[in-house]
């Protein structure tokens, strides 16, 4: 004999149903695509499963950490009997009875319509209280849950808890109107917009009033239901949802703000029944729990938006990154030592350099710095570092670079904004020829001890279209060090408002030049860190350091 | 960041007072300056003797300032810079640029 078999679940809620058990494998889990999606955080995605061989029911734990019992006694893979109790470890608010071939309508229904009045009313608060602490729950684990899902659960649990037939909730969008969200009936079943034709005016009184209308309609002598009447409805309940929001007032203390969110609107074609008798306590706290199951959805939406933000922030970090000259790609001499590090304040910011080996010989060192910050900033540092590589790789001196970025920036960005460049390259028998345009002096510090400052007070790049520049050519010998650095090294301001400045950085060059370019950097990054000491980087920082051999 | 607005003759004097950093400060000031421009001040001088604090987008805004009132025919120049002010105008190339006074009456006089 064939049997049917099926599932009587007792959710978080106190919502119970019955699931059928239809297919030869069932499954049980936290994952969404379960057969029974059981929404607790301690249930495994796949937790267990109820598998169907030659009419015998197994209940089988699928590796889940907490176990799978049947009446209490934690199993393995052990045959399922009628009406044996099954317990999920983890999720005990879970009841779920295993039912075959018997009369599971008529158990479940006698059982409901036992509960009176005042037990629905209680009980219903209760059920209530999990909907928004189940939200919570949710936005505590950081769990996806798209607001549409948690409105179909909000219209869902008042269904049921008013006796209503069918539900919707409508909220308010950016403009004046209401936008239709969801709209449900007491199947558990989506129903179409369309289909739910709305008391225009029952929502109109709602919205204008702010507050819980109940409409009871007999065809007969009520002439003035005129639209309820055409929709031959009997009971309307239409409920305000409200987003209730702390607000700062004069002076210290703050008070609940009340911001109408919406409306739930519920209804029924039965003249008499739970709907009608609903007492306003129960509507009360339905209205209140259920705007606050939305208020925490959105939070959580917010929460989950900001997530991605920073997600977007971090990918545009990794783009920026790689742009830099990677260990490998840094150029390799006998004559010389390279060494460069770049720290945004922020993900991703306006400083960058570039070190590359030019192709008839020679090397570039390049150090540029976009006014302003973040993303606006390394867009435009983006663009710049595209415009020097390939003037170089075309043969252009650092000044034909330096006048034709002007000219780009000029052309192509908003006029308060600018880049500050120090542009160079190296010759291989050491010739040195640099543009310095408008950013503050590099530091060459002589195997001597003697200490010049890289700088020809020429234009910054960007703000206007007549600015010239030209090449200065230094000869750099053995034992030298150039250092170059964005502002944000000088500028790095520690806890009393001081800053690390020119001359400390220029004493700390100086009796460094000795070490290797790779310890000059590190030693300069430690200090200037330590002299910061927990304080936020102001700005970004970058440092390119050439050591002659 | 206060910007207080003062007339000699037809030369608008403004009296800055306050940080002219990223943020509102940069951005009050292009704004104050567009605003005059449209209401016909095209003589502005900018008072920088209580700035004690200028970073890049502060010089962005002075760079956009001076741009605009180009632009409308108009002249911007700077009156009183602090050390720090002039030392971060010599490095980027702006004194070439700007013209910088240290004395009031000189500087009315010279638009």
């Amino acid at each position: 004999m064939q049997s049917t078999a099926c599932l009587h679940v007792t959710d978080s809620f106190g919502i119970r149903r019955t699931v059928p058990l239809l297919k030869p494998v069932f499954t049980i889990g936290r994952k969404v695509e379960s057969d029974l999606h059981i929404m607790s955080t301690t249930v495994s995605r796949d937790h267990g499963e109820i598998v169907c061989e030659q009419g015998i029911y197994y209940l089988v734990d699928k590796g889940s950490k907490s176990g799978v019992f049947i009446n209490g006694q934690r199993v393995e893979r052990t045959a399922l009997s009628n009406l044996d109790r099954i317990t999920l470890g983890g999720a005990d608010e879970y009841q779920i009875q295993f039912i075959v071939n018997d009369q599971s309508d008529q158990l479940s229904s006698t059982d409901g319509l036992a509960s009176g009045e005042m037990n629905l009313a209680a009980t219903a608060k209760e059920k209530l209280k999990n909907l928004a602490r189940y939200v919570e729950i949710n936005q505590a684990f950081k769990f996806s849950l798209a607001p549409d899902d948690v409105l179909t659960l909000v219209v869902d649990a008042a269904i049921e808890l008013a006796g209503a037939e069918r539900g919707l909730i409508m909220l308010k969008g950016d403009g004046e109107g209401l936008a239709f969200k969801v709209a449900r009936d007491n199947r558990r079943n989506n129903v179409e917009q369309r289909d739910f034709a709305l008391s225009t005016r029952v929502v109109r009184e709602v919205l204008a009033e702010n507050r819980t209308v109940i409409l009871n309609t007999t065809p007969a002598n009520d002439q003035q239901m005129q639209s309820v009447y055409n929709l031959s409805l009997q009971t309307v309940i239409c409920i305000p949802l409200h987003q209730f929001q702390m607000q700062a007032t004069v002076g210290v203390t703050s008070m609940l703000q009340r911001k109408l969110l919406g409306i739930l609107y519920l209804d029924s074609r039965r003249q008499t029944g739970h709907l009608s008798q609903t007492n306003s306590r129960l509507l009360d706290s339905l209205a209140f729990e259920a705007s606050k199951a939305l208020e925490n959805a959105r939070l959580l939406h917010e929460e989950q938006e900001k997530q991605r933000l920073e997600r977007e922030f971090e990918m545009a970090q990794s783009v920026q990154v790689a742009l830099l000259p990677t260990s490998d790609s840094t150029p390799q001499s006998k004559y010389f030592e390279l060494a460069a590090q770049s720290l945004p304040c922020r993900y991703v910011g306006g400083d960058f350099y570039d070190l590359m080996a030019l192709q008839n010989g020679g090397t570039v060192l390049t150090l540029c710095d976009v006014s302003g910050k973040g993303i606006s900033a390394a867009l435009l540092a983006s663009v710049a570092q595209g415009v020097i590589e390939a003037q170089f790789y075309a043969g252009a001196s650092p000044a034909g670079v330096a006048t034709t970025l002007n000219r780009v920036v000029v052309n192509r960005s908003d006029a308060n904004r600018f880049i500050t460049m120090f542009c160079s390259v190296l010759g291989d028998d050491g010739n040195f020829s640099w543009v310095n345009a408008g950013h503050n002096p590099s530091i060459l510090a002589r195997q001597t001890g003697e200490i010049e400052m890289l700088s020809t007070n020429s234009l910054v790049l960007g703000a206007f279209d007549f600015a010239e520049y030209c090449v200065t050519n230094t000869r750099l010998l053995p034992g030298d060090v150039v250092f170059i650095f964005s502002d944000g090294v000088t500028e790095a301001t520690n806890g009393s408002d001081q800053m690390f400045g020119d001359q400390r950085l220029q004493d700390l060059v100086r009796r460094n030049k000795d070490r290797s370019a790779q310890e000059i950097k590190d030693l300069v990054m430690s200090e200037v860190l330590a002299f910061t000491s927990g304080e936020p980087q102001g700005d970004d920082i970058t440092v390119v350091v050439l050591k002659m051999k | 960041m206060d910007i207080n607005l003062r007339s000699e003759g037809n030369v608008t004097i403004l009296d800055l007072q306050g940080n002219l950093t990223i943020g509102a400060a940069e951005e009050s000031l292009r704004q104050r300056v567009e605003q005059l421009l449209a209401t016909d001040k095209k003589h502005l001088l900018v008072n920088l003797a209580n700035v004690p604090m200028i970073d890049s987008s502060g010089i962005g805004s002075l760079v956009k300032s001076f741009t605009n009132a180009k632009n409308q025919g108009g002249k911007v120049k700077l009156l009183k810079p602090t050390r720090l002010a002039k030392q971060l105008l010599s490095i980027t190339g702006l004194l070439s640029v700007f013209e910088t006074f240290d004395d009031e009456a000189t500087a009315v006089a010279s638009f």
